[in-house]
């Protein structure tokens, strides 16, 4: 007995501050789902502070679940948080396989792909939404002028003309509207985060065996029979990697949700709690418990995809 | 059919030749084994045969028909690596089955390829196992299967035994021979390894330096080496090669003479030295003898097991038939 006493008294100041980091903050937001809370109303003033007393019970569940931003939050979060993983991982795959042959400024070409990912998040968003998708001032709207200019000018041309006027005039898309901005948002995510994906995908490349390879070709393998099936194989391991870590990081996204359009028609979870939070804390905290059943079940499913690759 | 010529062929490497111009023929069904010390263009000299390296200069033709600019997968070679390069993704069956697939042949005929091979190498029960689970051993045996099914017209080896241990190389040479005797395809065979290349070939081509020493029957190596090179390299223990007095002797600058064509005596003999270290090895005993002028130490091997002790002053006596000369040169006089 007293030679396992040691290690474990050794140990627990760590779990035990482990414990306390996780332990404390959940029981907190799972006691404020189950009151009345909130921070400011003038007419029951004893709301404002937390208190058995004020015990609504389910209350607050069926207040968010029966609120209209709900579902669609909870929609929104899963497109966000796929189409940036599709896009980064078919981007990353086809950057990293393009740019692991040598070719001369390799090494200069690869700091500038990875540096989008050293780019502040809110300063990704101020950037993308200002610079390069506004409607008049970004280069969308300069690129959408400069073709309407081109073709208008092309009409009265000789031959051509008559084929350029029945194009119609180009209109930039505004991305903080509320059907575009989770567009928006998509973009500047999967921008930051291929860098991510390629850096991964490079180094899996750098270890395939070029003897297999070489085999495949004398198999008489094309290269994109190849690709298909060695290269992708290969990979297969660093992409759950890298979907498992991207999800956990998406599914939480913020800084770029407010930015790009306070949340008008792109809210995830996350944002919706912070919305709550305003006033209501407890609605806000029983939002939070259905966004950690919400990451536990892609949890689930990500670390069973990852585990399956893992075991073959 | 599978006659491989190749002529002139030279290779470089930026600046560097690592073949000078090499001219070859292997005919058709001939057990060939490219055979030098690690570095002297042996592999590179397969991987140009294979179309995985370009020649920089010069022709190869197999079967008369100039394959220099065809893709390696249409030159009808299959090839067995070092690393047996199996796809790590696929079961054993798919693996065999790939080149088949990329071939775009029929189910039943893949099949039935698949059954044959499996069968002639005892590799029925593992079929469906991945790469990852077999010894090294059937890998290879799974790499030989991929490059069977094919039917390719030369099969070329690098390197393949060297990652295995020293009896299932034994055990990989003999079954390599035997399928070549059963086949008669051509097949060209690179190694490091002197005792592979006397057991296994027809013709071997013994190279250095990207340069071609000599060509011939493991016995025609042995019995009569063109050079200082191809007699050190060919035989085990090594020949013993006599520089100095001795050599002038039999009127040659250098005289060799091979451990086993050596008679020891504690009595009386033509060379007198002391014993070094004697290596048993029960049916022979490798006998390291100091203090003969020109060679030190030189190897005797006696039949069965020999008594002499360290530092025992002993008498060599070579069989006078079996000595071979060399000029200043290294090359062979008659």
């Amino acid at each position: 007995m007293s030679d396992r006493k040691l290690p474990r008294m050794l140990q627990s100041p760590a779990v035990i501050l482990l414990l306390i980091w996780m332990l404390v903050p959940l029981s907190m937001t799972l006691y404020f789902s189950f009151i009345r809370y909130v921070l400011n109303n003038l007419r029951r003033p004893e709301w404002t502070t937390p208190s058995i007393s004020n015990w609504r019970g389910l209350g607050n569940y069926e207040f968010v679940l029966k609120s209209k931003d709900f579902l669609f939050a909870i929609q929104n979060s899963l497109l966000i948080v796929c189409s940036i993983l599709f896009l980064t991982v078919v981007l990353g795959v086809l950057i990293a396989v393009l740019i692991n042959k040598s070719f001369p400024g390799q090494g200069i070409v690869r700091v500038l792909l990875i540096s989008p990912f050293f780019v502040m998040p809110a300063v990704n968003a101020v950037l993308w939404i200002n610079m390069i998708l506004d409607p008049v001032l970004g280069l969308q709207g300069i690129a959408v002028a400069g073709i309407n200019e081109t073709v208008a000018g092309l009409r009265n041309t000789p031959l051509i003309g008559g084929f350029f006027s029945l194009w119609p005039e180009f209109n930039p898309i505004s991305f903080r509207a509320t059907q575009t901005s989770a567009y928006a948002v998509i973009m500047m995510v999967t921008w930051q985060w291929t860098p991510f994906a390629v850096l991964i995908f490079m180094t899996s490349l750098q270890s395939e065996d070029q003897q297999q390879k070489e085999a495949a070709i004398l198999d008489g393998a094309s290269a994109w029979s190849q690709f298909r099936f060695l290269t992708l194989p290969h990979l297969g391991r660093p992409i759950a990697i890298v979907v498992m870590i991207q999800a956990i990081f998406h599914l939480s996204l913020y800084a770029e949700i407010e930015i790009v359009s306070r949340g008008n028609g792109n809210k995830n979870l996350p944002y919706l709690i912070g919305e709550f939070a305003n006033n209501n804390i407890g609605a806000a905290s029983a939002t939070g418990i259905f966004a950690v059943i919400l990451a536990n079940i892609v949890a689930i499913f990500l670390l069973r995809m990852v585990g399956k690759t893992l075991m073959e | 059919m599978g006659r491989i010529v190749l002529e002139n062929v030279t290779k470089s490497f930026g600046s560097t030749e690592v073949i000078p111009p090499l001219n070859l023929t292997i005919e058709d069904g001939e057990f060939a084994v490219f055979v030098g010390p690690s570095g002297c263009g042996k592999s590179t000299l397969l991987r140009v045969i294979a179309g995985l390296e370009d020649a920089t200069s010069g022709k190869v033709l197999i079967d008369d028909e100039d394959v220099t600019e065809i893709s390696p997968s249409k030159r009808g070679l299959a090839m067995v690596f070092q690393t047996y390069a199996l796809y790590p993704h696929m079961s054993v069956r798919k693996n065999i089955a790939f080149p088949m697939r990329m071939a775009g042949m029929s189910e039943e005929e893949q099949e039935k390829r698949i059954t044959a091979a499996a069968n002639s190498l005892n590799l029925t029960d593992y079929l469906d196992r991945k790469p990852g689970q077999l010894s090294g051993g059937q890998r290879q045996r799974v790499a030989i299967g991929r490059a069977i099914v094919r039917d390719p017209s030369a099969f070329l080896f690098d390197e393949p035994l060297s990652n295995l241990d020293a009896a299932l190389r034994v055990g990989m040479r003999l079954e390599i021979t035997e399928m070549h005797e059963r086949m008669k395809t051509t097949m060209i065979y690179v190694t490091h390894d002197q005792v592979e290349a006397m057991t296994m070939a027809n013709k071997i081509v013994v190279l250095q330096a990207g340069v071609i020493e000599q060509v011939g029957s493991p016995l025609e190596l042995y019995h009569r080496p063109r050079n200082k090179f191809v007699a050190g390299f060919i035989g085990s223990p090594k020949m013993n090669l006599i520089e100095g007095a001795l050599a002038e002797e039999q009127a040659a600058h250098t005289i060799g003479i091979r451990p086993e064509h050596l008679s020891i005596s504690d009595k009386e003999g033509l060379w007198q030295g002391t014993v070094g270290v004697a290596e048993h090895l029960g049916s022979d005993t490798f006998i390291h003898i100091h203090g003969i002028e020109g060679c030190d130490p030189m190897t005797m091997r006696a039949a069965g097991d020999v008594s002499f002790n360290h530092g025992d002053r002993v008498y060599l006596t070579p069989d006078a038939t079996q000595i071979h000369k060399f000029d200043a040169q290294g090359l062979r006089v008659e």
